[in-house]
């Protein structure tokens, strides 16, 4: 499955669904998002993962990419991912201590 | 009388692709296929997935001196246990080299900590990343 990307705004944040495979192939339109939403200004970023089937370390690449992007503004960016074959990917990388990972955009959104 | 016969050699299949990044889920796709052939549960299926694919990735990035235009080899053997060679032309890109796009993320962490039997070889112009999982 190809990669899909649907954005939204909510309570001052942007949330970036994601849903398909994050690999060497789709990563970069993951990170041409990224980098379109910072570059107008969105430095608040929620990345939900829920739809995601498929990671690898070119979408670690572009997620870590992203939140030294966001940061550099004093920005956030939060995970949503509660698949527990992805959250292993985070833990392997140690990835997982670097991330705010949340299990839902209610629980990612309540959070400042 | 003979009891047992020779013991049944196992199962191979060899697939090339040239250096699209898009090929890539074609491999993890087979490499899942015959991973579930093992028998064994689906957690070993997607951790195959994800190393064959992690392997072709690392290999598939460009590298000084890398063959662009030669493809890459990905042999899988599989009987009870699942081994996979993936073979490019040229050196691959190792450890420790600078990539903004992965900045903070050693590249071949994925992989290491997947699987315990990992090693990468360069053999002349070739380099080679083989992963092994013994028999469940």
């Amino acid at each position: 499955m190809d990669l899909s990307l649907e954005t939204r705004t909510e309570d001052g944040r942007t949330i970036v669904e994601v849903g398909g495979e994050i690999d060497v192939y789709t990563a970069p339109r993951l990170r041409d998002k990224i980098t379109e939403l910072v570059g107008d200004g969105s430095y608040d970023l929620v990345i939900d993962m829920e739809k995601v089937e498929f990671l690898d370390s070119t979408g670690l690449g572009v997620l870590v990419g992203g939140l030294k992007k966001v940061r550099a503004h004093d920005g956030s960016m939060r995970l949503i991912c509660n698949q527990e074959r992805l959250l292993k990917i985070f833990r392997i990388t140690g990835l997982a201590k670097v991330f705010a990972i949340h299990g839902s955009q209610a629980e990612a959104l309540a959070e400042r | 009388m003979q009891l047992s016969g020779p013991a049944t050699p196992p199962s191979t299949v060899t697939v090339s692709i040239s250096r699209d990044p898009a090929l890539v889920r074609t491999v993890r796709l087979v490499a899942a296929a015959l991973a579930r052939r093992t028998g064994r549960d689906e957690e070993f299926v997607e951790e195959v997935r994800l190393a064959v694919g992690e392997a072709c990735t690392l290999l598939l990035a460009p590298s000084p001196g890398g063959a662009e235009s030669e493809p890459l080899t990905v042999a899988m053997q599989f009987d009870d246990g699942f081994a996979v060679d993936v073979t490019c032309e040229g050196p691959a890109p190792l450890a420790g080299l600078p990539d903004t796009e992965t900045d903070g993320l050693e590249r071949w962490a994925l992989l290491r900590g997947l699987i315990d039997d990992f090693r990468v070889q360069h053999d002349g112009a070739m380099t080679r990343v083989s992963m092994s999982w013994p028999d469940a």
